[in-house]
């Protein structure tokens, strides 16, 4: 029988044991060392690498490792990527946000008052996952004020999944706000519609 | 009673949105009642009068309804031959491509993890011996892994009852098997001794690193369990024991392109699978 058996003297290849830095000129050692930070103190390393890093596999694992670190400061690093150009790394920023809800929440507020309309929207996505027993309201206040129709149609995709049937008249005052935008209309309509079926998730 | 049209094309769409967002497991229309079946013993289960109530239950997570719902969605019951079409895609495509690939000689790496009582790697092992022409010409080792190592302890005895058997032949059974009690049998010993147990945590780097490199991993149903944060260390974890240009399958319906954009999607006729970029780029 060809298949191996066990204890046999062919075994595994170990892999070379070295000691990477993120600085290294090797994308391997990059991408290990970035696997290896778990710790709180790897943040300022990490963020420093974040900055310069251009292979996509080691940005990826210093995201993962941000991640995983799931701190405050954490989540503070990964913020400024989400106003990239570069659709990969903003989707990154993002995937690397939604792994770490608790670290992201205190900064949801701010993002959801952004300048940029741009991140404004990808916040409102972010509140879906990282919002709490709070994203339903901070939804409700920027649809009641928001000028960028696609970021209320954002807000209100996630309103349909988080919400309660105590968002609805928010919801209307948001399609009253936008007559003359036909898509809004109708997916606010159809928030509505599917909340009526939703109870009010108790308070407290 | 719940109606039979369950729920409408923006709530399928929405539900599975929510899936993938939050498991990995991706589906299609063409799932469509599998899913609504699934979503309905749920509703039944949990009492919920509405869609929009269930559903309001499922994304608080309300008593573990998202484990539940993967529950009810994957076969959790494990048996030998499950899902053999990766098994066939494994001998028609992937093993022809690592041969084309390996220096000639080098053995052939298979790991199956999560492998619980032993039935995948079993099951790996007999599917090489039967549909495999070049079987003979190759070294192949096959390792199962698994977190609880009260599993191993099973998988190493290879006692399985009538139901881990259900897929396979009365002859593949008489060739592969010797009768252990009522109702039971053991993996003859030549194959029991072809298959290494070891305990691994996949979450753990310096768990699944003294594996070594594998050419084809198996691990299906086991990320779509995970959080985001796990699910993206498994994933880069599985990355690091693939060789590179190593295949990874996962279950049917969980998708590796939500979790990580580590891998390249390959399509071949019996499975999709994913594969680690045969050469990894160096900075």
């Amino acid at each position: 029988m060809p298949l191996i058996r066990n204890g046999s003297e062919k075994t595994a290849r170990v892999l070379r044991q070295a000691l990477p830095t993120l600085a290294s000129a090797s994308a391997d050692e990059r991408w290990s060392a970035a696997r290896a930070a778990r710790d709180p103190s790897d943040i300022p390393s990490l963020a420093e690498a974040l900055v310069h890093e251009r292979d996509a596999r080691v940005r990826e694992a210093i995201f993962t490792a941000l991640a995983r670190i799931g701190a405050s400061e954490s989540a503070k690093v990964v913020l400024p990527y989400l106003r990239l150009n570069d659709a990969n790394t903003r989707t990154g920023a993002m995937d690397a946000l939604r792994a770490m809800p608790d670290a992201c929440h205190p900064y949801l507020p701010e993002l959801l008052a952004d300048p940029d309309s741009d991140v404004r929207l990808l916040a409102c996505d972010l509140v879906r996952d990282a919002g709490g027993a709070e994203g339903p309201r901070w939804l409700c206040a920027l649809i009641e004020t928001e000028p960028q129709a696609n970021v209320c149609a954002a807000a209100v995709e996630a309103l349909g999944e988080i919400a309660d049937t105590t968002a609805t008249p928010c919801l209307s005052r948001c399609a009253e706000r936008f007559p003359v935008d036909p898509f809004l209309g109708f997916a606010i309509k159809v928030v509505i519609d599917r909340l009526r079926h939703v109870s009010p998730a108790p308070r407290g | 009673m719940v109606d039979s049209s369950l729920l409408d094309a923006e709530e399928y769409r929405r539900l599975c949105d929510y899936l993938y967002r939050h498991t990995g497991m991706a589906f299609t229309e063409a799932r469509r009642y599998f899913v609504e079946r699934r979503v309905e013993d749920r509703m039944i289960a949990t009492g919920s009068s509405s869609f929009a109530s269930y559903f309001a239950r499922l994304r608080t997570n309300l008593q573990g309804e998202l484990e539940s719902l993967i529950n009810a969605s994957t076969v959790n019951e494990t048996y030998f031959y499950r899902e053999d079409h990766q098994f066939a895609c494994l001998t028609s495509n992937l093993l022809q491509e690592r041969l084309r690939m390996k220096p000639r000689g080098e053995t052939m790496r298979i790991w199956s993890v999560p492998c619980s009582t032993g039935e995948e790697p079993y099951s790996i092992a007999i599917w090489l011996l039967e549909n495999w022409a070049e079987v003979d010409a190759h070294d192949i080792e096959i390792v199962g892994s698994d977190i609880d190592t009260s599993v191993l302890e099973a998988a190493r005895a290879g006692v399985f009852g009538r139901r881990a058997l259900m897929r396979l032949s009365r002859a593949l059974t008489d060739k592969y098997f010797t009768p252990a009690g009522p109702e039971h049998w053991q993996i003859i010993d030549e194959l029991r001794q072809s298959v290494r147990f070891t305990a691994a945590n996949i979450v753990e780097r310096a768990e699944t690193r003294p594996h070594g490199l594998f050419d084809v991993i198996f691990c299906r149903n086991l990320l779509i369990y995970f959080d985001d944060t796990s699910r993206r260390v498994a994933a880069e974890n599985l990355y690091e024991s693939l060789a590179p240009g190593g295949y990874i399958c996962l279950g049917h319906a969980e998708s590796m392109s939500r979790i990580s954009s580590l891998f390249e999607v390959c399509r071949f006729a019996d499975a999709i699978v994913y594969r680690r970029q045969p050469e990894a780029p160096h900075g």
